[in-house]
């Protein structure tokens, strides 16, 4: 870290932004015939109906809730890391927190289109809005969807708004080196930044309130996530333990992700000065312990299920180690649980290939957790002559690909095209370790 | 009658730039403002800034939208008035969530429009007196003196380890 400077920062970051080579571009027009593979299933299904998915009752939540879970999830390391560790003033935040941040912001858009698409009738989504028409009908707020609706909209703002705050002093940096009609693009982005005090006496405030109050906000989401779950007289889900369940997976999956994002960007653009290895390991050793938080939260549901006495509880938890999903439950059990205290040793948490691996284990074990907590009650309800499995439709597999097309075509475009890296905060760990107004 | 003339010292440190602003104090010339690459409180400090006021804004947000929060789910639960699950129709205990998302999201818009405001932003026209290495790596502090007396604030400057550019 003492061999940077603040010029050799930005030179770094700057030069992430000169024209892209082939491979880049080869990599865009991959990733964007991957979300024409989703956009084609989603017509498909909007032409067809929403039988051509695999969803049927009692199974009505199948992969669509599943994903927009899991990528609500991957939106919370973002704010975790910009806001949570801002307050505590953790310094290895500063290298990651603009990719974090933008990981946030694409991972919400992301996430936002799959209760779009689950809905089947997609044009009628306006009936999740308070407004008036001809219906005289209004949403009920009572209901947990709509908490739902409330949340992920002022997540959504709230985590673009803090982010894009967060970068005008860099866009002034890019302003300040282009010609032309770069030049003019970014002044208009920067909004006319120039870092004069007093712009600095007001910033340094409201990013501190930003961080303030995204704090909360981002443990309500999950929450409110949790609760349309948990709020369901459903056996395996109507428990108090899922909002903080939730909100330690939602923060395991992203670091995880962090670091699946990280790992590759850092190679690429040559960050390792700026990404150090120490960063990479302060993730990891995070990793580790939100990892135990959701193994004892896998434990605690077994346990109350046990000690409630309540058979179709009992039933439903034996049924999930054991029954038609028991691989599925295992997978996640051992990806987001044990695969992580791998991190417990130095060497393994200090080794690229085993950090990215491991990571990648992370998240598929996440996405299977979803998995398992949606299916696996729906298909064992109150009713046993009601009880079905059920298999994802090639439909949605291809929607599935699409979102995941989606998240990482917006990524590798911001990343080549605006500082993937936060050049003042960067710049601030030099003068006096910490972020904005430290 | 002498015109004024807008000098800025471009300094690689911030120690320099706290140093020039005392010197600044204490002489007859008049200190403007100052650009940094980075928030330093070491110039607020010698600057003597008091706390922002966004705070406000900020606040009177949040107030706005724990009530707007409730209000809203209060009115569409009385324009369709149907009983769920027995609970009442103002179920004060659900409608606190959307209370509370309510409140973050006005205060956070309160917060913004408080900086924007504060700050004047956004300013697309080119700003008179500044030096583009202000972004990147040198802590500008810019003063002006009558023509007959650069000389000395451009001394001030170089003695305190600045670069000097004098705007016409």
């Amino acid at each position: 870290m003492t061999e940077l400077t603040f010029n050799r920062i930005d030179d770094t970051v700057l030069d992430t932004l000169t024209p892209a080579r082939g491979t880049y571009w080869l990599t865009v027009v991959l990733l964007f015939m991957g979300i024409l593979v989703g956009l084609s299933c989603w017509l498909y299904q909007i032409f067809t109906g929403i039988g051509v998915a695999g969803m049927n009752i009692p199974v009505a939540w199948g992969t669509y809730l599943i994903n927009f879970v899991f990528w609500v999830g991957i939106a919370h390391s973002g704010t975790l890391i910009s806001a949570i560790l801002h307050l505590f003033r953790a310094g290895w935040r500063n290298p990651i927190a603009r990719a974090a941040e933008t990981m946030t912001v694409f991972a919400v858009c992301t996430a936002g289109l799959f209760p779009f698409i689950h809905l089947g009738r997609v044009w009628l989504v306006y009936y999740m809005l308070p407004i008036p028409t001809q219906r005289t009908l209004w949403p009920n707020f009572q209901s947990p969807l709509m908490f739902d609706v409330v949340a992920i909209s002022t997540y959504l703002t709230v985590s673009s708004l803090f982010w894009y705050t967060g970068m005008l002093p860099d866009l002034a940096i890019i302003r300040d080196r282009a010609v032309g009609r770069r030049k003019k693009i970014f002044t208009w982005l920067s909004l006319g930044w120039t870092g004069t005090h007093e712009q600095w006496r007001h910033y340094t405030r409201i990013y501190l309130f930003f961080a303030a109050l995204a704090t909360p906000l981002v443990i309500s989401v999950h929450s409110v996530v949790s609760w349309d779950f948990a709020l369901g007289v459903v056996p395996g889900w109507h428990t108090t333990i899922f909002a903080p369940y939730f909100v330690a997976g939602a923060i395991h999956s992203g670091l995880a992700m962090v670091l699946t994002l990280m790992i590759p960007l850092r190679k690429i653009f040559n960050y390792e000065k700026i990404i150090t290895m120490h960063v990479l390991e302060s993730v990891a050793k995070t990793i580790v312990l939100t990892g135990m938080i959701v193994g004892f939260a896998y434990g605690t549901e077994f346990f109350i299920a046990w000690y409630s006495r309540n058979p179709v509880e009992e039933y439903i938890f034996a049924w999930r180690a054991t029954g038609d999903y028991a691989i599925p439950f295992w997978i996640m059990v051992t990806c987001n649980t044990i695969v992580p205290l791998a991190f417990l040793i130095k060497k393994v948490r200090t080794a690229i290939p085993w950090l990215f691996g491991i990571s990648i284990v992370v998240n598929i074990g996440m996405w299977y957790e979803r998995f398992i907590i949606i299916i696996t009650s729906v298909g064992r309800d109150f009713l046993p002559n009601a009880w079905s499995l059920y298999r994802p439709s090639l439909v949605e597999f291809g929607i599935m690909l699409g979102s995941f097309s989606l998240f990482f075509f917006l990524f590798v475009l911001f990343v080549k095209h605006m500082p993937s890296v936060s050049m003042t905060e960067m710049k601030e760990t030099l003068v006096e370790g910490g972020g904005h107004g430290h | 009658m002498a015109i004024d003339k807008y000098i800025m010292g471009l300094f690689k440190s911030e120690d320099q730039a706290v140093a020039a602003v005392h010197g600044l104090k204490e002489s007859k010339w008049t200190l403007h403002r100052i650009h940094s690459p980075i928030p330093s409180h070491k110039l607020s400090e010698a600057l003597k800034l008091k706390t922002s006021k966004v705070g406000w804004f900020t606040l009177c947000g949040g107030i706005f939208g724990f009530f707007a929060g409730f209000a809203l789910a209060i009115l569409t639960a009385e324009r369709w008035d149907l009983i769920v699950s027995g609970k009442p129709v103002r179920a004060l205990v659900p409608f606190v969530i959307v209370g509370f998302e309510f409140t973050v999201l006005f205060a956070i818009l309160g917060n913004l429009v408080g900086f924007l405001t504060q700050t004047r932003l956004p300013r697309m026209q080119n700003l008179e007196h500044y030096d583009e290495r202000c972004s990147g790596e040198h802590f500008g502090v810019l003063a002006s003196c009558q023509e007959d007396q650069q000389e000395g604030l451009h001394s001030l400057f170089v003695e305190n380890g600045g670069i000097v550019r004098v705007f016409d």
